[in-house]
């Protein structure tokens, strides 16, 4: 049985705003106007941020979360894949993990199954390939017109796998991306090929399609309270129905963290990033203060009646994670794991415990949070929390699953 | 459920019926029936006193089912085309409001003779340079966490109005109405979302085919679909008077001033 899977997540925020921003600016996303982008500033970003999650691969960590976003401060990469492609050349253990290129923005899905495949055998076999459908941001930012998007998605989603998997050319008689010559070149390194993660947000939709097809799905929430192991159990539950059995490694939880030496110290020493991200980074996003992008009436993807189930529960003018205001409020959200080694360990341990989630995406880098301080959380990560975790995880796994080859995991499926 | 359910081509089409006459056809906008209202608004009702007048909900709207094959405007032309055949309408009146007034445009250029009058109201369909037509969806997105104010501003004269209130309230409305408008919305999205933003270009080329009298009715200042919009369809139908502007209303004038819309659409009906 393997240990529990940490991960190291960089958002690759814009570090460089102003004390004012929140007072000043509408939104983080989207309509964030772009003056704001200061180029003296911004000199070497990108490289700082690689090689962050260059030292995550020479720390042990078990690989490198990216993913996609546009037109805001919280993620700087429109192209996770040109980030990958760097990271291909500067890391030699960990996986890539690429959560994910968003299909419905692209005008050929083979595009991404071409830059995947590139980047598979260019990694020699570590890219994680995750595909997302994009939320209510890049519905605006891309123009991509609500309703059919989920359709569109899967569509895309299994011509990239087919074309992975069959021998080419052949025609794809696709409803969105009708293909007369599907061939690629290259093929992924993989077989039969790289592993499938999708994110959702407990949409009971996404973990049958996930279900269905032998993928991991990977829980998109921020917080982290009784919801995610709630989302487990949903997906445990879907994962039955379709003949298949839940195993921590189907599963994955986006988190952050920060480790300092103490409570007290690790508290001071990240407060300034992690409340630039909360207020910030979010607004537009988690934050009811502006716009709400993410999610709303204007991004309508769920079928209605999906959208009647919601708004029988919903309550207007709730607060999200951004919206937190004292850090007493932020503890209780369990979105952001900040302590000693040990207060860190405890915390992590027991939400592995409860969710029975085998794979951590962990964010350390927040907001403008400076370089060495991420790195010396990173490390004292490395150093001081991930051996327990790995050990106590194994022993849980191996009693709670026995008998499970998680080595066969998902792909064996197909 | 009020109306009936008619099939259509093995799809269920909720149609709402009132009044005796010659056949008005009624395709609904935004503020309206079917997409917020569960039946008729005041307009519906003054209308309804001198003619019969026929208002389906748009596929996906109200009890009408969706049809996920639907991705243009050309698929809800032809989807009203079956609907037509099933309802045995050969000649009739067609009025539009917003949304409803492109599918109603779009109806008469390929079908005039079909169209004994038609009215437009706050009609989207046209491209109209250095005239957007608004971002109904960015608006539809709520503000600190339950407000709907610019939604309100885009729909009505301003975001105080009473109907305007009663149709968009901030936070959560009547759940079948929270429901309606998300639908419409959806369908919306479908047609109107990725440029072209709820016109066809092709549209305006168009126009000259209609031959049936046209009254083209807007708000005094529509914040969704500039007048300049209205000023378009009134120049380019041959058979189409002069622009009529509702004083103090905005897009939904056919809701902020039912009287004085019903009456202008009256007069021009029976002329």
């Amino acid at each position: 049985m393997k240990p529990v899977q940490l991960f190291c997540w960089h958002f690759m925020a814009y570090p460089y705003l102003a004390k004012d921003f929140d007072e000043k600016e509408y939104s983080g996303w989207v309509t964030v106007p772009n003056r704001l982008w200061d180029n003296t500033k911004a000199r070497g970003l990108y490289q700082e941020y690689i090689d962050q999650l260059v030292y995550a691969d020479e720390l042990g960590f078990d690989g490198m979360v990216l993913n996609e976003h546009h037109q805001n401060i919280y993620g700087l990469m429109p192209s996770p894949n040109m980030i990958a492609a760097a990271l291909t050349q500067n890391t030699s253990r960990g996986k890539i993990i690429i959560l994910g290129n968003l299909l419905p923005l692209h005008l050929n899905p083979m595009r991404v199954a071409e830059e995947y495949a590139m980047l598979d055998q260019m990694s020699h076999g570590r890219l994680v390939a995750g595909f997302a459908p994009g939320g209510g941001p890049e519905t605006f930012n891309y123009d991509v017109p609500s309703a059919n998007t989920r359709e569109k998605f899967w569509e895309a989603a299994d011509l990239i796998v087919r074309s992975w998997t069959e021998d080419g050319p052949f025609a794809h008689e696709g409803r969105y991306f009708p293909l007369r010559y599907v061939n690629l070149w290259p093929k992924p390194l993989q077989k039969p090929f790289p592993p499938v993660w999708i994110p959702g947000s407990r949409s009971p939709s996404t973990m049958t399609e996930v279900a269905k097809r032998g993928y991991c799905y990977f829980l998109s929430s921020r917080s982290h309270g009784g919801e995610t192991h709630r989302a487990q159990q949903e997906f445990a539950a879907v994962l039955e129905k379709h003949g298949d059995k839940y195993h921590p490694f189907r599963f994955g939880i986006l988190m952050s963290t920060y480790v300092a030496e103490t409570d007290q110290q690790a508290r001071e020493e990240c407060e300034e990033g992690v409340w630039y991200f909360l207020k910030n980074c979010l607004k537009g996003h988690l934050r009811r203060v502006g716009r709400q992008l993410t999610y709303g009436p204007g991004v309508p993807y769920i079928p209605a009646a999906a959208w009647r189930e919601y708004m029988k529960n919903y309550t207007p003018g709730r607060k999200l994670l951004g919206d937190v205001e004292n850090w007493e409020e932020l503890e209780a959200s369990q979105s952001i794991i900040v302590g000693s080694p040990e207060t860190v360990t405890r915390r992590i341990q027991s939400l592995i415990e409860k969710a029975k989630v085998g794979n951590l995406l962990i964010q350390f880098q927040l907001g403008n949070m400076p370089d060495h301080l991420a790195r010396k959380s990173m490390k004292l990560f490395a150093e001081k929390v991930a051996p327990a975790l790995r050990h106590v995880s194994v022993k849980q796994f191996t009693e709670e699953y026995p008998g499970i080859n998680i080595e066969q995991s998902a792909e064996a499926i197909h | 459920m009020s109306g009936r359910i008619i099939d259509v081509n093995n799809r269920k089409v909720q149609v709402l019926e009132s009044g005796s006459g010659k056949p008005l056809l009624y395709l609904h906008g935004f503020a309206d029936i079917h997409s917020v209202k569960e039946s008729w608004l005041p307009l519906h009702e003054k209308l309804a006193q001198h003619t019969r007048v026929i208002a389906p909900a748009h596929p996906g709207c109200a009890q009408t089912d969706e049809n996920k094959d639907l991705d243009t405007i050309e698929d809800v032309v032809f989807h009203y085309l079956e609907v037509l055949d099933a309802l045995n309408l050969t000649q009739f009146d067609l009025v539009g409001s917003c949304v409803g007034g492109w599918i109603a445009a779009e109806l008469a250029v390929r079908h005039p003779e079909k169209i004994r009058k038609l009215v437009l109201i706050g009609a989207s369909g046209l491209f109209v340079q250095g005239a957007l037509i608004g971002d109904i969806f960015m608006m539809a997105q709520p503000e600190y966490g339950s407000s709907y104010t610019t939604l309100r501003e885009m729909l009505f004269s301003s975001a105080d109005h009473p109907m305007a209130l009663e149709m968009f309230p901030d936070g959560k409305g009547e759940l079948e109405d929270e429901v309606r408008r998300y639908q419409m919305l959806r369908l919306s999205s479908r047609i109107g979302f990725k440029p072209p933003y709820f016109y066809n270009h092709s549209l305006i080329n168009r126009l000259h085919r209609i031959t049936s009298p046209t009254l083209i009715i807007w708000g005094e200042k529509d914040n969704f679909v500039p007048r300049s919009h209205g000023e378009t369809y009134a120049k380019l139908i041959p058979n189409s008077g002069e622009l009529r502007i509702i004083p103090g209303t905005g897009h939904s004038a056919h809701v902020e001033k039912p009287e004085e819309t019903a009456k202008l659409v009256c007069e021009f009906l029976e002329k």
